[in-house]
């Protein structure tokens, strides 16, 4: 069975910058919520009954062909500092860092199909695609969720749908989001206006790190919010359509950016460049600031000698839990932000 | 008086139980009695002690685990317990809070039914439901159309569905 170093050794699939519309999206998640049938939520259940769903959820797991050679992890068997680690890949929540007891995760090495067992709902299955590729994504879980129905007793009313902890997710049980990269749209100030249209056709957006996270280096993770009484179908087209439309007025503001203030968006690309290769110091938040800029550069070929899938892969790895692993030590801030420059440099060249 | 089980419609069947001088009542409605299997103890030779100490069980479970009526039967989780938390104790509370639920998620949702995957125990019912609503829309405008004969077509397709839909969905066995 494969081991949490060996996933970690490698970046994930997702990060690989060979999608349709790389440089905008970053990345397209799908999950789904599932619970077990006449089965108390997570979050009322005794450890008892935590046990027997995570025993009877693993069984399940380990019999379906779609995630064979997964990785299974006891989160109460390894210390904190993994736990962190997960919440950094996104292969796990960061409420599953704290609360851990009686709670796994099952996941592939490539980490494209993760399942937490006993989050909010007692399955969290998800799925993660490189770039705008929402259907890919829903049609990998779907067959997995296909083989788990056929082991395990889903909780499904008729009405309803599959049933959550949280009426929120009720029906499809279903969160479809992109991860968008919009420098254009927050530079000439219609990133506002965007938003609001995005949220007044009943979408979420949040920052990078998910629900109650700041808006970072233009980054917005964009999804559905409606669960039930449309289909997985249906919710999946709406969102791609959705999107790409932010993509093309995305695009329209980079253009116009371009044509109004090329001098001063090359030296502000440039600059960004220079001191992410140079600099002794950076915190996490200045990184994606410049990790942006760079980004926006490469997008409009202004860069060229830099990879979209090495910037890709620094938004994990500068991450404080990454840094300390890499070095296999704790560090206190300043000597993170001393590792995280060292690290970029050297990915940079 | 009231149906004890779905709480909304008026009980027609009322059963009295005396065991070990505890008198206990059960005041189902027909509707109710049916998805407990009563239609079936009519055709069957299912005993009816069974059929009467299966409702009695399921009734009074709540109250020998010393759980409110007011909460939920099978987690014991109160209303209130779910506004403060904003998360249902597990997937009866659906059925037993659906009253208060409804109007919850036609403001979360704008809907209140679902559209989408069927487990495959529920494949074949639900399908057939589903497909059974979409030709009564069909048989109510063929009648405002007065296209009487594709109305009566429209409405025996619908009888034979019922027909084969009956015996509902399959009981989770895994």
């Amino acid at each position: 069975m494969p081991t949490l170093k060996a996933l970690i050794e490698k970046p994930a699939l997702w990060l690989s910058s060979e999608a349709e519309e790389g440089e905008l999206v970053l990345s397209s998640r799908v999950r789904i919520a599932r619970n077990l049938d006449k089965r108390s939520f997570t979050h009322g259940a005794s450890a008892q009954v935590l046990t027997e769903i995570r025993d009877e959820s693993k069984a399940a797991l380990a019999d379906c062909p779609a995630i064979a050679g997964a990785l299974v992890l006891d989160l109460d068997g390894i210390p904190e500092s993994d736990r962190m680690l997960l919440a950094e890949r996104r292969l796990i929540s960061s409420e599953m860092v704290k609360n851990f007891l009686n709670r796994s995760l099952v996941a592939m090495p490539d980490e494209q199909i993760s399942i937490m067992i006993n989050e909010e709902d007692h399955l969290r299955i998800q799925s993660f695609e490189p770039g705008l590729s929402l259907q890919k994504a829903f049609e990998r879980i779907g067959g997995l969720d296909n083989e788990i129905d056929a082991r395990l007793c889903y909780a499904y009313s008729e009405e309803l749908g599959y049933l959550t902890a949280c009426p929120t997710n009720v029906g499809t049980g279903l969160r479809v989001s992109a991860m968008v990269h919009l420098p254009g749209l927050v530079h000439n100030k219609d990133i506002g206006q965007v938003l609001d249209g995005l949220r007044n056709i009943r979408l979420t957006v949040r920052g990078i790190y998910g629900e109650g996270s700041d808006i970072i280096g233009n980054f917005f993770q964009v999804s559905n919010s409606i669960t039930l009484g449309l289909s997985e179908e249906d919710t999946v087209k709406n969102l791609e359509g959705h999107i790409r439309k932010v993509l093309e007025f995305e695009k329209k503001a980079r253009s116009v950016l371009l044509k109004k203030a090329r001098s001063l968006l090359e030296d502000k690309i440039w600059r960004a460049y220079g001191i992410l290769k140079t600099a002794r110091l950076v915190t996490s938040k200045e990184a994606m600031s410049l990790i942006s800029a760079v980004r926006l550069g490469i997008g409009l070929g202004i860069l060229t000698d830099c990879k979209l899938s090495t910037l890709n892969e620094l938004f994990i790895m500068i991450q404080p839990m990454h840094l300390q692993k890499l070095h296999e030590r704790a560090m206190k801030t300043e000597e993170r932000d001393r590792t995280r420059a060292d690290y970029i440099r050297v990915r940079l060249g | 008086m009231l149906c004890q089980f779905c709480k909304k419609r008026e009980a027609t069947i009322h059963v009295t139980n005396v065991e070990n001088n505890k008198v206990r009542a059960i005041h189902i409605c027909a509707q109710c009695a049916e998805e407990r299997g009563f239609d079936e103890l009519k055709k069957s030779n299912f005993a009816m002690t069974d059929f009467v100490a299966g409702l009695f069980d399921s009734a009074f479970a709540a109250a020998e685990k010393g759980i409110s009526p007011d909460n939920c039967p099978n987690c014991g989780t109160s209303y209130s317990a779910f506004q403060e938390m904003g998360r249902l104790g597990c997937s009866q509370c659906y059925e037993f809070f659906q009253q208060q639920l409804l109007p919850l998620l036609r403001s979360i949702h704008g809907n209140t039914r679902h559209l989408g995957k069927i487990p495959q125990r529920f494949a074949r019912q639900v399908s057939l439901r589903r497909k059974a609503r979409g030709l009564q829309d069909e048989l109510e405008l063929a009648i405002q159309l007065e296209q009487y004969e594709r109305a009566a077509e429209l409405r025996d397709e619908i009888r034979k569905l019922s027909e084969s839909e009956r015996g509902g969905g399959r009981a989770c066995r895994r």
